[in-house]
């Protein structure tokens, strides 16, 4: 039972960041679609990151966490440059926001898999083994190990990863940024009526360019995050659909950090379901296929958001590109 | 200002569609001191997964590598289009390349590529084929390579026992269709048996092969193995080429977790690889080769299927980077003698399809816990 709730827990936290990654870039009016191509990009750079690191720099290989921190860190900026391909499309050219979406996720993968196929004859980059300052040999890992915690505290603090931490204390942050600060206020108030908001001197190019940036860098996190914990620990040019998910619990989430943060650790736990469910006894003697599994979370997409169209508030300015001449 | 930035983003899409085109030729390497106007004369052409696989595909790569540097001989790999979901039309075509590049040898490893083999070959009779993990086709210009996997699954699963662990895993790739895999598994679960026996302990193995189909790490593999792992399992035989990448990142959060390698030995990848059931792909190929350039084919390889076990050094565990402690070399070296002598002939009765627990049943001191 412990089991399946860290796991819970890991498969969670990507996609909670990413969900609000794609509140930031829609609550200031740009949908981001690309989501899922920013995860891979900065996946793949945070990837180059730790390995360069791991293989060059004996320092970090002592210091791991402060190395994941850094790949964090790496990945952020990574999808936040990505990002401004769509933003710098959508804003400055007002290019088809979804179409300017589909280009980078497309892109992505296919930067990402050139790159790992020239540099490493793979198809995917992993990040290997290391040298520590005094010659031992480490695995890649960031895990944090508490195995003689009580039970309870063992689903937060044993088997855990400070990404973990970083991501929900980032989460909360962000949220209070959001509705609590006036930069937050000027961000939504941009997504619902920008020609209101320029009115009173915002400026909503600004605010726009602010809200797809700050999502590229929280997908680019989410994404690294993602194929450190929860996928292998390699980069191989895909996200199992990650972003696409999230994108969905965003709209489940009806736009709103409460609603994502729900959104995410249900989807976290179906999603960790359909892999730990030969695991427990119950699941095990339904003697179900393991494709039905497989099939749920994406299966409860679809019914969530059938059954939650109607009370849908999504950003009323959304996807309309701004033109200050159209006040 | 407009148009500089347009301007700009034509150049850099003109930039892009020149770097995709220098990228396309950049498919496969050649490593050799390339005649190039005579084309590449040894080919590789892989199976499912990809060439640096720490296992099947690198291990014949390897090999092929060793005789082309070692000889002057030029070289090049191919990979069949499409990956993992590669097809028999992808296989041919990347044959025929090979064939047009001016192969005199093809290197072809695993049991998939026998189709692809067969067309290629009939066309093209002055072309060799080395059909590694294959069989012998009728054709003079077909030679076959096999491996009796399932003694070195025998060693590593009696090693383990004899080490003193008693929860054993065991995941494969192939989706329970590839035969080398079910040897694998199959010698594994016996010598676990035979330990056992001797031991007076029971012990149970988790066996599975749900995840890793197209021999590729996963994530539902990696959060499985982990719940194996959770659940008190000590080793996981991790026997499927990249798969290895997903058990490891799963055994990375238990501490006592320990994995077994496959194909070759693993034990550079990480410290929590004990052992690894090897078979001598490197070495067979690199000979095969020789055989070849020495003017030998017609004689000893022509529609010949080599059987390699222990007795020719085919299989094996890694005694180089021996790291267990109860089981000593010596140990090991005992039981490889009664192998390779034939007292000990570990079964290699496996069904076609594999893909259940039926099979597994009624094993001495062994229970297998089908997943």
């Amino acid at each position: 039972m412990i089991f399946i709730l860290q796991k819970t827990l890991i498969f969670t936290i990507p996609l909670l960041i990413v969900a609000l990654a794609g509140m930031f870039a829609e609550r200031s009016g740009i949908i981001n679609i690309a989501l899922d191509g920013i995860m891979i990009f900065g996946a793949f750079i945070g990837a180059v990151v730790a390995f360069n690191l791991r293989k060059n720099v004996p320092f970090f290989v002592d210091h791991n966490q402060l190395l994941f921190i850094v790949c964090m860190l790496a990945a952020a900026l990574a999808g936040a440059i990505f990002s401004f391909l769509l933003s710098f499309s959508a804003i400055k050219f007002r290019a088809n926001q979804t179409i300017g979406g589909t280009a980078l996720n497309l892109l992505a993968p296919a930067i990402a898999l050139f790159l790992i196929k020239v540099f490493t004859a793979k198809d995917q980059m992993e990040m290997g083994m290391a040298v520590d300052s005094a010659g031992g040999r480490h695995d890649f890992s960031f895990v944090i190990s508490n195995g003689n915690l009580p039970d309870f505290l063992k689903i937060f603090f044993d088997k855990t990863y400070i990404s973990t931490f970083v991501c929900i204390i980032l989460f909360i942050i962000l949220s209070v940024f959001m509705y609590k600060t006036k930069t937050g206020l000027r961000i939504r108030a941009c997504g619902e009526n920008p020609q209101a908001a320029d009115s009173v001197g915002i400026n909503v190019y600004k605010m726009r360019y602010l809200g797809t940036t700050i999502s590229g860098a929280l997908a680019g996190l989410g994404g690294y995050v993602y194929i450190a914990t929860v996928a292998n620990g390699t980069a191989s040019g895909a996200v199992a659909g990650m972003g696409f998910l999230a994108l969905a619990i965003m709209i489940f989430g009806n736009w709103n950090p409460t609603g994502i943060a729900l959104g995410s650790l249900m989807f976290g736990f179906l999603k960790c379901l359909s892999v730990v469910y030969s695991q427990f006894a119950f699941t095990k003697n339904l003697g179900l296929p393991m494709y039905f599994y497989n099939i749920i979370p994406y299966l409860a997409v679809l019914i969530v958001l059938a059954f939650s169209a109607g009370k849908s508030r999504a950003p009323k300015a959304e996807g309309i590109p701004y033109d200050k001449g159209q006040r | 200002m407009k148009k500089i930035v347009k301007t700009l983003f034509a150049g850099a899409m003109a930039f892009s569609l020149v770097a995709c085109s220098n990228g396309g030729e950049a498919e496969g390497g050649s490593d050799t001191p390339a005649t190039t106007d005579e084309g590449y004369k040894i080919a590789v052409v892989t199976d499912v997964g990809q060439l640096m696989d720490k296992g099947f595909n690198q291990g014949t790569y390897e090999g092929a590598q060793a005789y082309a540097d070692a000889h002057g001989i030029s070289m090049k790999y191919y990979q069949p289009a499409n990956g993992s979901d590669a097809t028999d039309n992808d296989r041919i075509d990347a044959m025929k390349q090979a064939v047009e590049n001016g192969a005199e040898v093809i290197v072809t490893p695993g049991f998939l590529q026998a189709t692809a083999i067969e067309a290629v070959a009939k066309e093209n009779p002055d072309v060799k084929f080395v059909f590694v993990d294959g069989w012998a086709m009728g054709m003079d210009n077909v030679t076959a390579i096999v491996y009796k996997e399932q003694e070195s699954g025998y060693f590593a699963g009696y090693a383990a026992v004899k080490e003193g662990y008693t929860k054993l895993g065991f995941t494969g790739g192939g989706g329970g269709a590839n035969p080398a895999v079910n040897r694998y598994g199959y010698g594994f679960v016996q010598g676990a048996s035979a330990a056992a026996t001797e031991e007076g302990v029971d012990v149970t193995i988790k066996y599975s092969y749900k995840y890793g189909e197209t021999f590729s790490a996963s994530t539902e593999l990696q959060t499985q193995i982990a719940g194996w792992y959770a659940n008190g399992t000590e080793v996981v035989f991790a026997c499927g080429g990249s798969m290895f990448q997903s058990v490891l990142s799963a055994a990375a959060e238990y501490e006592n977790a320990k994995i077994i390698g496959v194909d070759v030995d693993q034990s550079g990848e990480s410290s929590k690889v004990i052992t690894s059931a090897m078979k001598g792909l490197s070495a067979s190929v690199e000979q095969v080769l020789g055989q070849f350039y020495d003017g030998k084919w017609d004689t000893e390889l022509a529609d010949v299927a080599q059987n390699l076990g222990a007795a020719d050094d085919g299989t094996g565990l890694p005694t180089d980077t021996w790291s267990m402690t109860n089981f000593s070399v010596d140990d090991y070296k005992a039981l490889f003698d009664k192998v390779a002598s034939g007292e000990l002939t570990p079964s290699a009765d496996v069904p076609a399809d594999a893909n259940n627990g039926d099979w597994l049943k009624g094993i001495d001191h062994v229970t297998v816990e089908f997943e």
